[in-house]
């Protein structure tokens, strides 16, 4: 190449470049420190979207009415709420207030002090805090201080089956361990899909785990992973557990397409519907999901009992797992009036009002009134049933890819997919959890 | 350009002195028909239309018919009401956010390129030898690699969550081959041309605009097209940068739809057609600039 | 920036400046970001608070890590069974595309269609076609009386799945591209080839596919770092699943970096992600003749 240019010398220009990359550079570190977004005089709150999020809406929208700061709310629908909260609460424009399942959901903002505590205001008004059923306002707390104020139902995970099918087919309700295997045996027979799984999205296996943990062993061995030790995983009752769910996937009990049909599309519980398939481990909002979509089924058809007890079990047979319910928290950079609006919002959430809206919604409110207003409910046989299950739990173990911190149940979640598509044993899993 | 032709004649192995056959009777024409290319063109015709074919029946039957009657069957009964569920949501802003995105993307892609390009045909330098290595090895970056930065980068900037969020990566990463179309096309202009506007004692500014921008139309609107799709198909972007709804953009919010219309597959494809009939549209008007836009790198 | 002009009597040429817009926003947004991924990778960050150093931690890790291992592998043979499968394919309906048959046109814009929608979209649709209770799925394993339709729940189903979908969308492409090669070709050849009594398959083998071979590079190494970077199609469909049977690298990055949020071993992942990328790329550059384009100007 000829260096034929004559008319300028070369460095100048280098330099520009340099000082213009300069100047950019800090610009870049400089920024980042102000409040989230929204700002002004809005709040921004971000809830998951399902079938109960028109009742947040409909709050948000009556909170309006009277406030001076207006609350803007953001449905965040997809399989992904909880990655995109997390996203976004590493930037400027994280949301003031949001949905989440408390414990290990919130704990890494706790640990960076990106949330309000809660507790003084609990402790300035005791109405608010006795409104609430107290260990679900513990469930929620992150080391014994309160960062979320409960805001949906209960939800338990039960075991939903088609009343109808068992009736056809002779059975009751199964109570044991045996009665469930002699269900699954006879639907085979009947080319009925025994058990529905949404296995595409992976937390419903993971409830499968969860439920047989918890009978065999008790819900110790999980509080000890929870806390941090990780050996648990290699609990005898555990590897009982993997064992359990990978005879259950080899012999069919899902049905062979349960790894692509998923939950959160609804594929799960409208084959359910179909009554092409018996029974349906799910949340209690399982039951006002189907009330929604299929009404005739949930009528005629659904039915639900408590998770089968085991034969050598040693755990609490009226322990329950799932989600205790879902809690606002609030950004710690929501200061002044804008808290004010955010704390008189959250108190909202523990009048009767909004404890009717849930009720009428199907769901029983985490309220301590709760067991007043059951009678109300558009399916009373249900709600009073919820509510007994949970009032009489020995325990109530968190969901656990709630009840983890995001760098934990991410691979655990991975790790259970491939238990149950056979790329892991049993031993393998355990084994492999251990490690985390 | 250099021709990527060869331009020797073929070598055939000897065939022996087989009688000449007759010439083929038009000029143009491919000498025999070319049998296995149909055949595979017909299974393929299957592979396409069949899929595509799920696709509209699906959209125009409510929901519990499809369920009941699976995606092959023609509905007994006909209706638009999928349509209707999506254009009466949060599709038209989609829309809207998407066409926003796009045409800003074209709009930095094609105003940088020229220019980038303009400098580095023109410009007697080591350093422009330099800007074009820098953009050739732009060309090896995935997008998919530098999100995580991307995303810090977004969030230092304040603009996360914002249309802006996704308009500046896609259109940075539209740059390299918009500077490879556009110097290859720039490349061919005669020096003449430049001397006799330079007689005119024309500026640079004005060679750009009367002579260079004209002459390279056809690659200045490849580079538009091939950025305008980026834009309009990308996805990992506005996953990662973006989040309500004021922002979302039609890849997202079809992806969002997801978890909102759930087993309402006649809406959810509803919404599949609808984001494809902007650029179908387009297609039709504008056949041969979407071609070479797609084909931006592999045309060449 | 006001360009200079020259009072030479030759045309006066556009200094390097031209050129500082452009390389500062693609700098900032593409080959910045480069450099900061880089930085990353030798760091712990969680996203909330700042990244702290670590050395190579990230890099151990990623060496011993059977996840990585198996997602390079992944990667590696999508790669190649993308390579594999697709270049006949797009070869054969390429030239037969190329040439002059009746319904060739109609039947190329058919076939042109899934190029017009977005991966997300494609993969929506796919999705519900591959539903094992509502979708085609369900009806094609009845008439077969197949006892499951679970083709994404198996690891070689959903890997063939993912295979096939980014195939349907991309075919066409890639037709196109040999479509553009093969009209090149001049006629005599074909008629000089008639003359001497060759058939269609040796004039393809003989004629065709030699003189091919630079569009053949340029679409292989299109669908080299196509394949290595498929992303939206995986996210969509079977989400790396089941178990880790689709995680191909660029799943495992994002599902590291914004699902487990350890974003400084996903920096990692991004890195060795770059590097196979840019290996391949760097091929294209070889191989097809972008250098050679600059080094034809330097004799100006």
């Amino acid at each position: 190449m000829r260096s034929s240019d004559p008319w300028r010398p070369r460095r100048p220009r280098t330099l520009a470049a340099a000082a213009v990359l300069a100047l950019a550079a800090p610009t870049l570190a400089a920024c980042g420190s102000d409040g989230p977004g929204g700002g002004g005089d809005t709040l921004e709150v971000w809830v998951y979207q399902d079938g109960s999020s028109t009742i947040q809406q409909e709050f948000v929208d009556r909170f309006n009415e009277t406030s001076d700061i207006d609350i803007e709310l953001t449905q965040i629908p997809g399989e992904s709420y909880q990655d995109r909260m997390r996203t976004a609460m590493g930037t400027p424009n994280a949301p003031d207030v949001f949905f989440n399942w408390g414990g290990g959901s919130i704990s890494d903002f706790v640990a960076e002090d990106m949330l309000v505590d809660l507790t003084p205001y609990f402790d300035d008004d005791p109405e608010f805090q006795d409104a609430f059923i107290p260990t679900i306002l513990d469930a929620g707390a992150v080391e014994g201080r309160y960062y979320g104020v409960p805001m949906r139902g209960v939800q338990p995970v039960i075991l939903f089956y088609n009343r109808t099918l068992f009736g056809e087919a002779g059975l009751e309700a199964p109570a044991t361990w045996d009665d469930f295997l002699t269900a699954v045996d006879t639907f085979q027979r009947d080319d009925i899909t025994p058990v529905v799984l949404g296995g595409a999205d992976i937390w419903p296996n993971m409830m499968w785990l969860e439920y047989l943990l918890d009978r065999q062993g008790g819900s110790e061995v999980f509080d000890r992973i929870r806390n941090g030790d990780a050996s648990a995983w290699g609990d005898p009752a555990m590897l009982y557990a993997a064992e359990t769910v990978v005879e259950l996937v080899d012999s069919g009990a899902f049905g062979n397409d349960f790894r692509s049909v998923a939950t959160t599309n609804d594929g799960a519980p409208t084959f359910f519907a179909s009554g092409e398939a018996a029974m349906h481990l799910m949340g209690s909002w399982e039951y006002s999901n189907q009330l929604t979509n299929q009404p005739e089924f949930a009528e005629n058809d659904l039915a639900w009992t408590t998770f089968p007890t085991l034969p050598d079990g040693v755990g609490d047979p009226s322990s329950v797992v799932g989600n205790p319910t879902n809690y606002w928290s609030v950004n710690s950079q929501v200061e002044g009036e804008r808290l004010d609006a955010a704390v008189e919002f959250l108190k909202l959430h523990g009048d009767e009002d909004y404890a009717q809206a849930l009720i009428d919604n199907g769901d029983i409110p985490t309220t301590s009134n709760a067991v007043d207003l059951i009678g109300s409910s558009p399916n009373p046989e249900f709600a009073q049933f919820q509510y007994d299950m949970v009032e009489n739990a020995a325990s109530f173990t968190l969901s656990w890819d709630q009840a983890l911190p995001a760098s934990q149940s991410a691979p655990m979640i991975d790790a259970i997919d491939q238990l149950f598509s056979g790329q892991l044993s049993a031993q393998e899993f355990v084994d492999s959890m251990q490690e985390l | 350009m250099t021709s990527t032709i060869d331009k020797r004649p073929p070598r055939l192995a000897d065939d022996g002195p087989r009688a000449e056959r007759p010439r083929a009777r038009r000029p143009f024409r491919l000498p025999r028909a070319n049998y296995p290319g149909g055949l595979a063109a017909l299974i393929w015709l299957g592979i396409v239309v069949v899929p595509l074919y799920v696709l509209i029946v699906s959209t125009i039957q409510t929901r519990q018919s499809y369920l009941e009657n699976g995606p092959l069957s023609i509905p007994d009964e006909i209706t638009f009401d999928a349509y209707r569920t999506v254009l009466e949501g949060d599709f038209p802003r989609y829309l809207l956010n998407t066409l926003v995105v796009t045409v800003a993307c074209a709009a930095i892609a094609v105003t940088l390129a020229v220019t980038v390009a303009y400098s580095v045909v023109r410009t007697r330098s080591r350093l422009s030898r330099r800007v074009f290595q820098l953009f050739l090895l732009g060309l090896a970056i995935p997008s998919q690699a530098v999100i995580i930065p991307v995303y810090l980068i977004i969030t230092e900037l304040q603009l996360y969550d914002t249309l802006l969020a996704i308009i500046l990566p896609t259109a940075a990463f539209s740059l390299p081959v918009g500077v490879l179309i556009l110097v290859g096309t720039m490349r061919d202009i005669d020096e003449e041309l430049y001397e006799s506007m330079a007689l005119d004692g024309a500026s640079q500014v004005r060679m750009l605009l009367q002579l260079v921008v004209p002459v390279s139309r056809a690659g200045i609107s490849t580079v538009a097209v091939f950025s305008a799709l980026n834009a309009w198909n990308g996805f990992l972007f506005p996953l990662i940068l973006t989040q309500s709804p004021e922002t979302r953009v039609l890849t997202l919010g079809l992806y969002d739809f997801v978890g909102e219309f759930r087993t309402d597959i006649p809406s959810l494809l509803a919404a599949v057609v609808l984001s494809i009939v902007p650029i179908f549209t387009a297609y039709l008007f504008a056949r041969r600039q979407l071609i070479n836009g797609l084909m931006g790198v592999g045309g060449r | 920036m006001k360009p200079q002009t020259s009072k030479a009597p030759r045309a006066g040429r556009p200094g390097i400046a031209w050129a500082i817009p452009g390389v500062l926003f693609f700098a900032f947004f593409a080959a910045a970001p480069m450099g900061i991924v880089a930085y990353l990778s030798f760091t712990d960050w969680d996203g909330l608070s700042d990244p702290s150093w670590t050395g190579l931690d990230n890099w151990t890790r990623l060496w011993e890590d059977d996840g990585m291992r198996n997602a390079v592998w992944l990667s590696l043979l999508l790669t190649a069974l993308t390579w594999l499968t697709q270049t006949p394919i797009t070869l054969l309906l390429g030239v037969w595309a190329a040439g002059r048959q009746r319904n060739r046109a109609v039947l190329s814009a058919v076939f042109f269609l899934p190029l017009l929608a977005s991966s997300v979209a494609l993969a929506l649709l796919w999705r519900t076609i591959f539903d094992p209770n509502f979708g085609l799925a369900a009806d094609i394993a009845d008439w077969f009386d197949l006892e499951s339709a679970d083709l994404l729940g198996s690891s070689r189903g959903a890997f063939a799945a993912i295979l096939f979908v980014t195939g349907w969308q991309f075919i066409p492409f890639h037709m196109l591209i040999y479509q553009g090669g093969a009209r090149q070709i001049p006629r005599s050849f074909y008629d000089a080839a008639s003359i001497d009594g060759a058939g269609t398959v040796r004039q393809f083998f003989h004629i065709t596919l030699p003189q091919l071979r630079n569009t053949i590079v340029t679409s292989t190494v299109l669908m080299v770092v196509g394949a290595l970077t498929y992303f939206d199609t995986v996210l969509i469909l079977t989400r790396g699943g089941p178990g880790d049977a689709t995680e191909i690298v660029p799943y495992l990055m994002y599902d590291t970096g914004f699902a487990a949020f350890d974003l400084g071993y996903a920096s990692a992942i991004a890195c060795a992600l770059v590097v196979v990328a840019t290996t391949a790329s760097l091929l294209l550059v070889r191989l097809t003749g972008f250098t050679r384009m600059r080094s034809t100007r330097e004799g100006m």
